[in-house]
């Protein structure tokens, strides 16, 4: 069975910049808090009229652009977003009309953090098993309009940014590169531990006025921080040597880990339990905060950029979130 | 070998007078997970297996339960699946397509070897059913389907599954808020008391692309599956509008004895029309094992999509 590759990658992180000082104006927090617990210095927020799709299909012209693909020529197109520019059709939708393209199927996956991820195991099986030649994976997320800027928000609306980044996958040219493995994972018993209720289909009405302007801000998302960390550290290493595993590998023969940029924190322990040094794991999330499905198509761009990633090498993408879920690629590049 | 339906059922709730028509209402609280449980349990039986055979699970739905996480970990969790993975598809009308279609991936691949495949939806919570919205709201039915999918020897089994997809034209059938590029926040009480949270729609230019595109859809996947419509037993077609499903049987000529109207009297189930029906269908006995069956929606998108499969 043949191999699929990624053949083009782009991203777009939108101008405005909002530091952690800036936050404190708006908020009872401190920068030094912030950095201290998160490791983030920055992140940005997108303007005013601009979706997920929007920040998406900048990113996806210029993943096009590289792998050498015409829009048009697409044949599959996966979106994986956790904050939609509208209710109803999904952003893929919306990202077809903005590159003027239709026709391919374009559906989104709404898998939070392990959206990417779960994005790119359907796309290598879609091109493993024949079906798709040229398929675009999107992770694009505007959190700033659902975060509650406030200090009663403050533990998640320091957290998250705005970004996007794409991906283009085709058949790899030869067997040995490529997507060796994914794996999948959910533990749906932590799914109220991070997560956004309102509008719920399960209450009735959906949306009330006070669930968008009442007390207890059902609109905005809700964290239980500490409990979430321990699950992450524990649920990130697991799938990381799972992927090596399945393949035959140990942590020593990693060239880089990008996991999904959930918090510095994390990051670093994962590096710990896995006895990685510092320099074969990559983070970005102290410019762009947690970008979601976005973290690690924006982080591979910047790791491909810095020169930390060469032909031949063998990367780890690894990722946890809400759900909660969690997954892993192993890519020979 | 081909990807074959082990397993299949349906729930509807209990149906309720509506602006002259009656639709499946669920006025019990909870969301598609919940509706797609007694349908995701008797599957499995039908199957033959347990929870702990199952290596992952699909959810098609485009009103979870939640905003976030999607509605398969409420239902990954309400089955008690372990940590097997679950996902989230959103593709509208052609969500359950879709996902038969990321499902054949993983079981053509040997990935997995059987895969849960639930496709629900509870419209009722999410709509306007006064005077303003009720032309729309009326349209709609709540229901649920659950599948187990599996890789079968002999002649059973999917032998071909098309969806399209054409975002260009997406607002002529969308529901807007809340919208995540509407700054400082994405729904503001003056955008709820202006109703923005409800489903629009240009009835006149879905009827249009609909009847357009299920027609050549069926075409298409046919010509795909290397078959004509003299061999398939019967056509499920499915489209928010009846009027659309009746223009696209006469386009294609189908014998009213061998087609089987989504919807006709429970209303629009979205993700869920297609296995519901066929899940009624089985149940009724209309269909049986080795019955040829194609099936056929057009909808909000647009997304559009067929497949051709014998039970």
């Amino acid at each position: 069975m043949r191999r699929s590759c990624i053949t083009g990658l782009g991203r777009y992180v939108p101008p405005k910049v909002i530091t952690n000082a800036d936050l404190t104006q708006v908020m009872d927090t401190t920068s030094e808090w912030i950095e201290q617990r998160t490791g983030i210095l920055e992140r940005r927020f997108s303007e005013d009229r601009v979706g997920a799709a929007d920040m998406g299909a900048l990113a996806a012209s210029e993943a096009l652009e590289r792998a050498g693909v015409r829009a048009a020529d697409l044949d599959c197109i996966i979106f994986a977003t956790l904050s939609p520019d509208v209710d109803m059709p999904a952003s893929a939708c919306l990202l077809q009309s903005r590159l003027g393209i239709g026709g391919m199927p374009a559906f989104d996956v709404r898998n939070q953090c392990s959206g990417f991820l779960y994005g790119l195991s359907i796309a290598d099986l879609f091109i493993r098993t024949g079906r798709f030649e040229r398929i675009l994976l999107v992770g694009a997320e505007v959190h700033s309009t659902g975060i509650d800027i406030s200090t009663r928000g403050r533990e998640v609306a320091v957290i998250f940014g705005d970004a996007a980044g794409a991906v283009v996958l085709q058949p790899a040219p030869d067997g040995a590169r490529g997507i060796l493995s994914t794996h999948l994972h959910a533990e749906g018993r932590y799914a109220e531990k991070l997560w956004l209720e309102c509008p719920a289909a399960r209450e009735r009405p959906r949306l009330t006025e006070d669930m968008i302007a009442g007390e207890e801000g059902r609109i905005f998302p809700k964290m239980q921080g500490r409990y979430v960390f321990k699950h992450a550290v524990t649920r990130f290493t697991e799938v990381v040597q799972e992927a090596l595993a399945a393949n035959g590998c140990c942590a020593g023969d990693l060239a880089l880990l990008i996991p999904h940029q959930a918090n510095l924190r994390i990051s670093q322990m994962v590096a710990l339990g896995l006895e990685l040094p510092e320099e074969k794991v990559f983070n970005n999330i102290q410019r762009y905060g947690n970008t979601t499905a976005a973290s690690i198509p924006l982080a591979l761009y910047e790791a491909l950029e810095a020169g930390r990633l060469r032909e031949g090498d063998l990367l780890c993408l690894a990722a946890f979130g809400a759900g909660f879920t969690w997954a892993s690629a192993l890519i020979r590049w | 070998m081909a990807t074959s339906i082990l397993g299949l059922a349906h729930a509807l709730p209990p149906a309720q007078p509506l602006g002259g028509v009656r639709r499946p209402i669920a006025t019990e609280p909870g969301g598609p997970s919940d509706l797609a449980l007694a349908p995701a349990r008797t599957a499995l039986a039908q199957s033959g297996i347990g929870v702990e055979d199952v290596d992952f699970v699909i959810f098609a739905t485009m009103t979870p339960d939640v905003t976030f996480p999607g509605a398969a970990c409420f239902f990954h969790d309400k089955l008690g699946c372990g940590t097997i993975g679950a996902l989230d598809i959103r593709g509208q009308c052609a969500g359950f397509l879709m996902a038969l279609m990321v499902a054949d991936g993983f079981l053509t691949a040997g990935v997995y070897r059987r895969i849960l495949l639930a496709a629900a939806e509870v419209h009722s919570s999410g709509l306007d059913y006064s005077e303003r919205g009720i032309r729309v709201a009326a349209l709609y039915g709540d229901g649920a389907a659950a599948a187990v999918l599996g890789r079968a020897d002999g002649d059973a089994g999917l032998e071909a599954v098309i969806c399209h997809t054409d975002g260009r034209c997406h607002d002529r059938f969308w529901c807007e808020y809340p919208s995540s590029r509407q700054h400082p926040i994405r729904i503001t009480v003056e955008d709820f008391r202006a109703g923005k949270h409800f489903p629009t729609m240009d009835f006149e230019f879905v009827e249009r692309f609909g009847l357009e595109h299920l027609p050549a859809v069926v075409r298409e996947v046919l010509a795909r599956a290397g078959t004509t419509a003299d061999s398939v037993d019967c056509f499920i077609l499915s489209h928010i509008l009846p009027e659309v499903v009746d223009g696209a049987a006469k386009a294609l000529a189908i014998p009213q004895a061998k087609l089987l109207a989504a919807g006709a009297r429970d209303g629009h189930l979205t993700a869920a029309a297609l296995p519901v029906a066929l899940s009624e269908a089985i149940t009724t006995g209309r269909l049986g094992p080795g019955a040829r069956v194609c099936l056929a929606t057009c909808g909000a998108g647009f997304t559009w999509g067929a497949a051709v499969l014998t039970l």
